[in-house]
Protein backbone atom coordinates (compact mmCIF):
# COMPACT_ATOMS: atom_id res chain seq x y z
CA UNK A 1 0.00 0.00 0.00
CA UNK A 2 0.88 3.95 -0.66
CA UNK A 3 0.12 6.94 0.86
CA UNK A 4 0.84 10.53 -0.57
CA UNK A 5 3.11 12.71 1.10
CA UNK A 6 2.42 16.10 0.16
CA UNK A 7 4.63 18.09 1.87
CA UNK A 8 4.88 21.61 2.08
CA UNK A 9 8.43 22.59 1.03
CA UNK A 10 10.52 25.90 1.14
CA UNK A 11 14.23 26.43 -0.51
CA UNK A 12 14.49 29.75 1.20
CA UNK A 13 13.02 32.12 -1.21
CA UNK A 14 9.33 29.98 -2.27
CA UNK A 15 7.65 27.81 -0.96
CA UNK A 16 5.68 24.74 -3.22
CA UNK A 17 4.06 21.37 -2.42
CA UNK A 18 5.50 18.30 -3.05
CA UNK A 19 3.71 14.59 -3.26
CA UNK A 20 5.50 11.87 -2.95
CA UNK A 21 4.23 7.80 -2.69
CA UNK A 22 5.69 6.26 0.01
CA UNK A 23 4.96 2.18 0.34
CA UNK A 24 4.09 1.50 3.62
CA UNK A 25 4.07 -1.23 6.14
CA UNK A 26 2.14 -1.54 9.36
CA UNK A 27 4.11 -0.08 12.17
CA UNK A 28 5.96 2.35 10.39
CA UNK A 29 5.64 5.91 11.27
CA UNK A 30 6.10 9.14 9.71
CA UNK A 31 9.65 10.06 10.46
CA UNK A 32 10.40 6.50 8.44
CA UNK A 33 8.53 7.82 5.48
CA UNK A 34 10.63 10.87 5.82
CA UNK A 35 13.50 9.18 5.63
CA UNK A 36 12.33 7.12 3.04
CA UNK A 37 11.74 10.24 0.69
CA UNK A 38 14.92 10.94 1.89
CA UNK A 39 17.26 8.15 0.88
CA UNK A 40 14.77 6.68 -2.04
CA UNK A 41 13.23 9.86 -3.69
CA UNK A 42 14.69 13.11 -2.77
CA UNK A 43 17.87 13.67 -0.74
CA UNK A 44 17.01 17.31 -0.89
CA UNK A 45 13.99 17.16 1.36
CA UNK A 46 14.94 18.79 4.85
CA UNK A 47 13.44 17.64 8.21
CA UNK A 48 15.06 17.81 12.21
CA UNK A 49 14.65 14.70 14.02
CA UNK A 50 17.33 12.89 16.67
CA UNK A 51 16.02 10.18 18.97
CA UNK A 52 13.69 8.59 16.96
CA UNK A 53 11.26 7.90 20.20
CA UNK A 54 9.49 10.78 21.55
CA UNK A 55 11.79 12.64 23.78
CA UNK A 56 14.11 14.89 22.19
CA UNK A 57 10.94 17.11 20.78
CA UNK A 58 13.28 18.13 17.19
CA UNK A 59 10.58 16.40 14.72
CA UNK A 60 7.46 17.97 15.47
CA UNK A 61 5.76 18.70 11.83
CA UNK A 62 1.60 19.55 11.04
CA UNK A 63 0.04 16.53 9.57
CA UNK A 64 -3.24 17.25 7.73
CA UNK A 65 -3.54 20.43 10.23
CA UNK A 66 -2.49 19.09 13.43
CA UNK A 67 1.19 19.17 15.10
CA UNK A 68 2.41 16.07 16.10
CA UNK A 69 5.39 14.28 16.76
CA UNK A 70 6.64 13.11 13.78
CA UNK A 71 8.59 9.91 15.50
CA UNK A 72 5.78 8.69 17.29
CA UNK A 73 2.88 8.98 14.69
CA UNK A 74 2.04 5.57 13.18
CA UNK A 75 0.69 6.20 9.20
CA UNK A 76 -1.93 4.25 9.66
CA UNK A 77 -2.99 6.11 12.49
CA UNK A 78 -3.83 8.99 10.75
CA UNK A 79 -5.81 6.77 8.89
CA UNK A 80 -5.75 8.88 5.34
CA UNK A 81 -4.18 7.93 1.84
CA UNK A 82 -3.05 11.95 1.51
CA UNK A 83 -0.85 13.63 4.14
CA UNK A 84 -0.49 17.31 4.07
CA UNK A 85 2.67 17.84 5.97
CA UNK A 86 4.16 21.13 6.60
CA UNK A 87 6.55 22.89 8.77
CA UNK A 88 5.00 23.70 12.12
CA UNK A 89 3.11 26.50 12.35
CA UNK A 90 3.99 30.24 14.93
CA UNK A 91 8.04 29.49 13.95
CA UNK A 92 10.07 30.82 11.15
CA UNK A 93 10.40 28.24 8.10
CA UNK A 94 14.33 27.78 7.32
CA UNK A 95 13.99 24.72 4.61
CA UNK A 96 11.67 22.78 4.19
CA UNK A 97 10.23 20.98 7.33
CA UNK A 98 13.08 22.51 9.60
CA UNK A 99 12.25 25.60 11.64
CA UNK A 100 14.51 28.17 13.72
CA UNK A 101 13.97 27.41 17.10
CA UNK A 102 16.28 30.61 18.36
CA UNK A 103 13.54 33.05 19.51
CA UNK A 104 11.51 29.85 21.10
CA UNK A 105 14.76 28.90 23.19
CA UNK A 106 15.24 32.46 24.35
CA UNK A 107 12.02 32.59 25.81
CA UNK A 108 12.32 29.43 27.74
CA UNK A 109 15.76 30.60 28.98
CA UNK A 110 14.03 33.79 30.01
CA UNK A 111 12.15 32.14 32.68
CA UNK A 112 14.94 30.69 33.93
CA UNK A 113 14.48 27.07 34.26
CA UNK A 114 16.52 25.63 35.75
CA UNK A 115 16.42 25.10 40.19
CA UNK A 116 17.67 28.15 42.03
CA UNK A 117 18.90 27.96 45.57
CA UNK A 118 19.93 30.16 47.97
CA UNK A 119 22.25 27.56 49.78
CA UNK A 120 24.52 26.21 46.85
CA UNK A 121 27.53 24.53 47.71
CA UNK A 122 28.80 22.16 45.39
CA UNK A 123 31.67 21.31 47.57
CA UNK A 124 29.15 19.67 49.78
CA UNK A 125 26.13 18.96 48.28
CA UNK A 126 23.05 18.35 50.40
CA UNK A 127 20.28 15.85 49.31
CA UNK A 128 16.92 17.73 48.62
CA UNK A 129 14.26 16.02 50.41
CA UNK A 130 10.81 16.03 48.78
CA UNK A 131 7.59 13.56 49.65
CA UNK A 132 5.56 12.40 46.79
CA UNK A 133 2.49 14.90 47.09
CA UNK A 134 5.45 17.22 46.53
CA UNK A 135 7.16 15.99 43.93
CA UNK A 136 3.46 15.30 41.76
CA UNK A 137 2.75 18.44 42.19
CA UNK A 138 5.00 19.57 39.50
CA UNK A 139 5.76 16.35 37.85
CA UNK A 140 3.69 16.48 34.84
CA UNK A 141 4.89 19.51 33.65
CA UNK A 142 8.33 18.41 34.10
CA UNK A 143 7.28 16.16 31.01
CA UNK A 144 7.85 18.77 28.42
CA UNK A 145 10.42 18.18 25.59
CA UNK A 146 10.36 21.47 24.26
CA UNK A 147 9.03 19.95 21.01
CA UNK A 148 7.24 23.52 19.83
CA UNK A 149 3.78 21.93 19.42
CA UNK A 150 1.81 24.04 21.93
CA UNK A 151 3.85 26.77 20.67
CA UNK A 152 3.00 26.73 16.99
CA UNK A 153 -1.29 26.10 18.02
CA UNK A 154 -1.13 29.06 20.23
CA UNK A 155 -3.37 32.04 18.61
CA UNK A 156 -1.55 34.50 21.16
CA UNK A 157 1.94 33.65 19.70
CA UNK A 158 0.72 33.81 16.42
CA UNK A 159 -0.04 37.63 16.97
CA UNK A 160 2.28 38.92 19.21
CA UNK A 161 5.91 37.73 18.75
CA UNK A 162 7.70 38.04 21.56
CA UNK A 163 4.99 36.53 23.96
CA UNK A 164 6.56 33.87 26.11
CA UNK A 165 4.51 31.18 24.89
CA UNK A 166 3.05 27.78 26.62
CA UNK A 167 5.64 26.03 26.74
CA UNK A 168 8.38 28.63 28.55
CA UNK A 169 5.21 29.78 31.10
CA UNK A 170 4.63 25.61 31.69
CA UNK A 171 8.58 25.55 32.22
CA UNK A 172 8.24 28.40 35.02
CA UNK A 173 5.62 27.07 36.49
CA UNK A 174 7.13 23.86 36.93
CA UNK A 175 10.13 25.41 39.20
CA UNK A 176 7.73 27.39 41.02
CA UNK A 177 5.58 24.52 41.91
CA UNK A 178 8.43 22.24 43.06
CA UNK A 179 9.12 22.82 47.00
CA UNK A 180 12.80 22.88 46.41
CA UNK A 181 13.27 25.99 44.18
CA UNK A 182 13.97 29.48 46.11
CA UNK A 183 13.70 31.77 42.73
CA UNK A 184 10.17 32.08 42.68
CA UNK A 185 10.29 36.15 42.45
CA UNK A 186 12.41 36.30 39.47
CA UNK A 187 10.57 33.97 37.40
CA UNK A 188 7.08 35.85 38.68
CA UNK A 189 9.06 38.85 37.12
CA UNK A 190 9.49 37.45 33.74
CA UNK A 191 6.49 35.97 33.46
CA UNK A 192 4.68 39.00 34.77
CA UNK A 193 5.22 42.02 31.54
CA UNK A 194 2.53 42.60 28.84
CA UNK A 195 4.69 39.66 26.81
CA UNK A 196 3.99 37.52 29.25
CA UNK A 197 0.68 35.29 30.90
CA UNK A 198 -1.85 37.98 30.74
CA UNK A 199 -1.56 37.27 26.86
CA UNK A 200 -3.31 34.07 27.01
CA UNK A 201 -6.77 33.41 25.95
CA UNK A 202 -7.38 30.37 27.10
CA UNK A 203 -8.32 28.45 24.11
CA UNK A 204 -6.74 25.67 25.24
CA UNK A 205 -5.24 24.11 22.19
CA UNK A 206 -1.18 24.04 23.31
CA UNK A 207 -2.91 21.42 25.97
CA UNK A 208 -4.81 19.15 23.37
CA UNK A 209 -2.06 18.77 20.74
CA UNK A 210 0.91 18.05 22.97
CA UNK A 211 2.45 15.13 22.92
CA UNK A 212 3.28 14.46 26.49
CA UNK A 213 0.22 15.74 27.69
CA UNK A 214 1.97 18.51 29.72
CA UNK A 215 -1.40 20.28 29.84
CA UNK A 216 0.29 23.99 29.05
CA UNK A 217 -3.24 25.72 29.15
CA UNK A 218 -3.36 24.68 33.19
CA UNK A 219 -0.29 25.45 33.96
CA UNK A 220 -0.60 29.50 32.29
CA UNK A 221 -3.43 29.62 34.05
CA UNK A 222 -2.23 28.49 37.16
CA UNK A 223 1.03 30.86 36.84
CA UNK A 224 -1.29 33.52 35.96
CA UNK A 225 -2.89 33.41 39.25
CA UNK A 226 -0.21 32.93 40.87
CA UNK A 227 1.53 35.74 39.52
CA UNK A 228 -1.41 38.27 40.25
CA UNK A 229 -1.61 37.22 43.92
CA UNK A 230 1.90 37.75 44.09
CA UNK A 231 1.63 41.42 42.40
CA UNK A 232 -0.89 42.58 44.81
CA UNK A 233 0.95 41.05 47.75
CA UNK A 234 4.15 42.96 46.51
CA UNK A 235 1.66 46.64 46.74
CA UNK A 236 0.23 45.85 49.79
CA UNK A 237 2.91 44.73 52.11
CA UNK B 1 14.72 39.45 20.20
CA UNK B 2 15.38 42.96 21.60
CA UNK B 3 11.84 43.03 22.52
CA UNK B 4 12.73 40.52 25.05
CA UNK B 5 14.93 43.58 26.73
CA UNK B 6 13.23 44.33 29.68
CA UNK B 7 11.19 41.93 30.42
CA UNK B 8 12.33 41.32 34.01
CA UNK B 9 11.04 44.47 34.93
CA UNK B 10 8.27 44.41 37.78
CA UNK B 11 4.97 45.72 36.19
CA UNK B 12 1.88 46.03 38.61
CA UNK B 13 -0.21 47.28 35.34
CA UNK B 14 -0.71 44.13 33.74
CA UNK B 15 -1.72 41.53 36.65
CA UNK B 16 -4.14 44.84 38.60
CA UNK B 17 -5.54 45.48 34.55
CA UNK B 18 -6.50 41.54 34.61
CA UNK B 19 -7.95 41.40 38.21
CA UNK B 20 -10.01 44.66 37.60
CA UNK B 21 -11.29 43.21 34.36
CA UNK B 22 -12.59 40.40 35.91
CA UNK B 23 -14.07 41.86 38.71
CA UNK B 24 -15.80 44.68 36.47
CA UNK B 25 -16.87 41.59 34.67
CA UNK B 26 -18.39 40.14 37.64
CA UNK B 27 -20.10 43.96 38.50
CA UNK B 28 -21.46 43.75 35.13
CA UNK B 29 -23.24 40.40 35.63
CA UNK B 30 -25.18 41.31 38.69
CA UNK B 31 -25.47 45.15 37.63
CA UNK B 32 -27.24 44.70 34.39
CA UNK B 33 -29.40 42.24 35.59
CA UNK B 34 -30.33 44.65 37.79
CA UNK B 35 -30.79 47.45 35.65
CA UNK B 36 -33.21 44.54 32.95
CA UNK B 37 -35.24 44.29 35.92
CA UNK B 38 -36.07 47.93 36.69
CA UNK B 39 -36.39 48.62 33.29
CA UNK B 40 -38.31 45.52 31.87
CA UNK B 41 -40.03 43.60 34.68
CA UNK B 42 -40.47 46.18 37.46
CA UNK B 43 -43.09 47.63 35.75
CA UNK B 44 -45.02 48.33 32.33
CA UNK B 45 -43.82 52.28 31.80
CA UNK B 46 -40.57 52.53 33.78
CA UNK B 47 -38.87 53.72 30.63
CA UNK B 48 -41.07 56.54 30.30
CA UNK B 49 -39.13 60.16 31.04
CA UNK B 50 -40.41 61.19 34.22
CA UNK B 51 -39.74 57.67 35.72
CA UNK B 52 -36.57 57.65 34.55
CA UNK B 53 -36.32 61.24 35.80
CA UNK B 54 -37.67 59.56 39.54
CA UNK B 55 -35.51 56.81 39.54
CA UNK B 56 -32.54 59.52 39.35
CA UNK B 57 -33.39 61.43 42.12
CA UNK B 58 -32.98 58.82 44.23
CA UNK B 59 -29.30 58.37 45.50
CA UNK B 60 -29.28 54.58 45.87
CA UNK B 61 -30.24 54.44 42.33
CA UNK B 62 -27.96 56.97 41.22
CA UNK B 63 -24.67 54.67 42.71
CA UNK B 64 -25.80 51.93 41.71
CA UNK B 65 -25.71 53.14 37.90
CA UNK B 66 -23.17 54.96 38.41
CA UNK B 67 -21.36 51.92 39.59
CA UNK B 68 -22.56 49.95 36.18
CA UNK B 69 -21.02 52.90 34.16
CA UNK B 70 -17.80 52.74 35.93
CA UNK B 71 -17.52 48.87 35.39
CA UNK B 72 -19.30 49.23 31.49
CA UNK B 73 -16.38 51.73 30.41
CA UNK B 74 -13.42 50.30 32.29
CA UNK B 75 -14.48 46.69 30.79
CA UNK B 76 -14.93 47.97 27.34
CA UNK B 77 -11.72 49.97 27.20
CA UNK B 78 -9.50 47.78 29.20
CA UNK B 79 -10.41 45.07 26.85
CA UNK B 80 -9.53 46.78 23.73
CA UNK B 81 -6.11 47.21 25.22
CA UNK B 82 -6.20 43.52 26.03
CA UNK B 83 -6.75 43.21 22.11
CA UNK B 84 -4.22 45.79 20.75
CA UNK B 85 -1.70 44.54 23.24
CA UNK B 86 -1.77 41.14 22.08
CA UNK B 87 -0.53 42.26 18.45
CA UNK B 88 3.36 43.49 17.57
CA UNK B 89 1.18 46.71 16.50
CA UNK B 90 0.24 47.19 20.28
CA UNK B 91 3.52 45.69 21.67
CA UNK B 92 5.59 48.57 20.00
CA UNK B 93 3.53 51.14 21.14
CA UNK B 94 2.46 49.96 24.50
CA UNK B 95 2.90 53.04 26.46
CA UNK B 96 0.89 55.20 23.92
CA UNK B 97 -1.98 52.28 23.54
CA UNK B 98 -1.65 52.43 27.83
CA UNK B 99 -2.72 55.92 27.67
CA UNK B 100 -5.20 56.75 24.70
CA UNK B 101 -7.46 53.44 26.51
CA UNK B 102 -7.11 54.92 29.58
CA UNK B 103 -7.74 58.81 28.54
CA UNK B 104 -10.73 57.08 26.70
CA UNK B 105 -11.93 55.32 29.65
CA UNK B 106 -11.96 58.48 31.98
CA UNK B 107 -13.74 60.53 28.91
CA UNK B 108 -16.45 58.05 28.73
CA UNK B 109 -16.63 57.96 32.52
CA UNK B 110 -16.64 61.57 32.57
CA UNK B 111 -19.00 62.03 30.12
CA UNK B 112 -21.61 59.17 30.94
CA UNK B 113 -21.45 61.47 34.55
CA UNK B 114 -22.35 64.34 33.23
CA UNK B 115 -24.92 62.88 31.49
CA UNK B 116 -26.68 61.63 34.47
CA UNK B 117 -26.24 64.90 36.56
CA UNK B 118 -28.69 66.53 34.28
CA UNK B 119 -31.10 64.11 34.11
Amino acid sequence: MKVIFNIRRFDGEKDYWQSFAVPVFRGMTLLEGLFYIKENLDGSLAFRASCRMGVCGSCAVKVNGKPVLACETQISSVNSSKLDIEPIDNFRVIKDLVTDFEGFFRKHEAVKPYLIRNDDNYENPVELIQTPKQMKSYYTFSLCIKCGACYSVCPAAATRSDYLGPAAITAAWRFIADSRDEGKEERYEAVCGDNGVWRCHFAAECSEVCPKKVEPAKAVQKMRIRTALHAIKKVIL
Amino acid sequence: MDELEGMHTRRVLEPAAWILQMVSGLLLAALIAIHLYVTHFSTHDALAYENVVERFRDAGFKAIYTLLLLAVTFHAFNGVRAIVLDTDFGAKNRRAVNWLLMLLFVAAFAYGILLMSSV
